[in-house]
């Protein structure tokens, strides 16, 4: 996939955009607060309809300013297209919209046209962080790849967040409405962690080749496990289904003395094995770095695969906060890449296709 | 005070008279009884000339993040009217929203002891999308394809 124009409208600090991007390695220059970020987050937002900065979305409008805007013009596989994301502030909260050459479609339609890899510095921390950290990574992916992923998701989401208002006593106690809620969970969950699983295996197998060929045989295997909440023994949609529900009997009046849903998805994660040991707890912050790469270029290879085309790799500000010999080994990793944006607030060692200067939002290349 | 606009005591429908014409309207099919969320889904379920039965209007959907539960809808009104008007199928037309699609399933939930079939809308409807927006052709659609919950 390849981005061949974006254009801004009162997008944090821009004014106005027009923006050309070349095939290949793109490297925004810029020291800090002058826009290169916002630049990456827009992108970003063209495709996938969120930032990766913030989850107040408001917060890209101009301040002051009713709507803000990112259009662009891509090539994919099917052929060219034209996308655009507008945030409108309103009363009740921000509204977007979306729309695919000129019309106006659902999110669920929207997403996964133009796929996007995004590497920040937090994502540095995917091995100690905390598990939602590497769940929304998951989350990103499988959304993009897959509707019935995303409808699983989105689903999923609404009806948790009215079983946890219900057990908080938000409204009256209601056996038959717990229930159902359970119920609506078990139907999506079940297509979420089947979903997971088989990614999990899949970034798993090419994560563990990466890093191999990185360090070789001396730490052993890198391993990702995924730490479903409901352990998958039977791995079909039956078998998960039926596990999912055994599990929300068993803690349903646990969860009515908690008041917040114990059982689920919502609580998976991923765990990093190094050598058979867990690399949070025991891994060095290089070995654990290097596992952090090894798992983004595997990202990027399983997008890949799955959708039959390069996704976009966007860079931001992480490039900085790794050392040489790192950093020359995830180029390495993403040498396939159709295109890929890259901010830096210094020269960056690659062979960049265009590279552009940014200064209090105006974009100049110099390269 | 004739002309006001009140709640029909039956169907919980806006009427001027009560109970409402369409409550009142022997020509209609008292073996069918269609739950909808707000008043405004009866007009758009008229405009498809496909329904013949009577309504019930919840007042809204479960929805226990904005406090709205069963209590605050008119669902002991409608298990109530299932006993005593004892319909042959009822028709839960929620729109196809996570809202809307939990309301049906708790009310076939409660239905289901009453013997009563429970039937929902066959959305060829966009998910997401309310039943006033719909066109009358896919909502005639929805409802003759209508499957048992
Ligand atoms: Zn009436």
């Amino acid at each position: 996939m390849i981005l061949t124009r974006l254009t801004l409208a009162n997008v944090r600090n821009y004014a106005s955009l027009e923006f050309a991007p070349a095939p290949g390695l793109n490297v925004l220059i810029g020291a800090n607060a002058q826009g290169k970020s916002n630049l990456l987050e827009a992108i970003g937002l063209l495709g996938t309809g969120k930032s990766f900065r913030t989850s107040r979305e408001s917060e890209i409008v101009t301040t002051g300013l009713p709507t803000a805007s990112v259009a662009g013009e891509a090539v994919v596989k099917p052929g060219p297209i034209r996308l655009s994301c507008t945030i409108a502030l309103g009363a009740g909260g921000t509204r977007k919209r979306y729309t695919i050459n000129g019309r106006g479609v659902r999110y669920a339609t929207y997403l996964g046209k133009l796929r996007v890899v995004t590497f920040v510095p937090a994502h540095l921390q995917l091995v100690t962080g905390p598990p939602a950290l590497r769940r929304a990574l998951v989350n990103a992916a499988l959304a993009q790849e897959s509707a019935a992923y995303y409808a699983a998701l989105a689903s999923y989401g609404k009806h948790l967040a009215q079983k946890n208002a219900l057990l908080r006593g938000l409204v009256a106690a209601d056996e038959a409405l717990l229930t159902t809620y359970n119920e609506r969970l078990i139907e999506s969950g079940t297509e979420l962690i089947l979903a997971r699983r088989a990614f999990v295996t899949e970034l798993e197998a090419r994560a563990s080749a990466i890093h191999h060929a990185w360090v070789g045989d001396v730490e052993g295997d890198l391993e990702l496990l995924y730490a479903a909440n409901v352990a998958v023994e039977v791995p079909t949609h039956d078998g998960v289904a039926s596990a999912f529900a055994a599990r929300l009997d068993e803690q349903r009046a646990a969860e009515l003395v908690r008041k917040t849903s114990l059982v689920g998805p919502h609580r998976d994660d991923v765990e990093f094995r190094l050598g058979g040991r867990p690399l949070a707890a025991f891994g060095s912050q290089g070995q654990q770095r290097t596992a952090v790469l090894a798992l983004k270029v595997a990202e990027y290879e399983t997008l890949f695969a799955y959708g039959g085309e390069a996704p976009i790799l966007l860079l931001d500000d992480v490039l900085s906060e790794l050392d040489g010999e790192r950093r020359a080994a995830f180029l390495r990793g993403v040498a396939t890449v159709e295109q890929v944006f890259v901010t830096t607030t210094s020269e960056v060692d690659a062979r960049a296709a265009a590279t552009y200067r940014i200064e209090a939002a105006q974009l100049e290349r110099v390269a | 005070m004739k002309d006001r606009v009140r709640l029909c005591s039956r169907c919980f429908s806006l009427t001027e008279d009560d109970p409402c014409a369409i409550c009142t309207d022997e020509r209609r099919d008292a073996t069918l009884l269609c739950v909808v969320a707000e008043a405004k889904d009866i007009f758009a379920l008229e405009r498809t000339a496909a329904y013949r039965g009577r309504y019930h209007v919840l007042g809204g959907l479960i929805s226990p993040m904005d406090g709205i539960g069963p209590a605050q809808l008119r669902v002991k009104e409608l298990i109530e009217r299932i006993t005593r008007e004892e319909p042959k199928e009822v028709i839960v037309a929620t729109n196809p929203n996570a809202e809307g699609e939990a309301t049906a399933l708790y009310l076939s939930r409660l239905i289901g002891p009453s013997g009563v079939p429970v039937t929902r809308l066959a959305y060829g409807l966009p998910i997401g999308g309310d039943l006033d927006y719909a066109d009358e052709i896919t909502l005639a659609k929805a409802l003759e394809g209508r499957r048992i919950l």
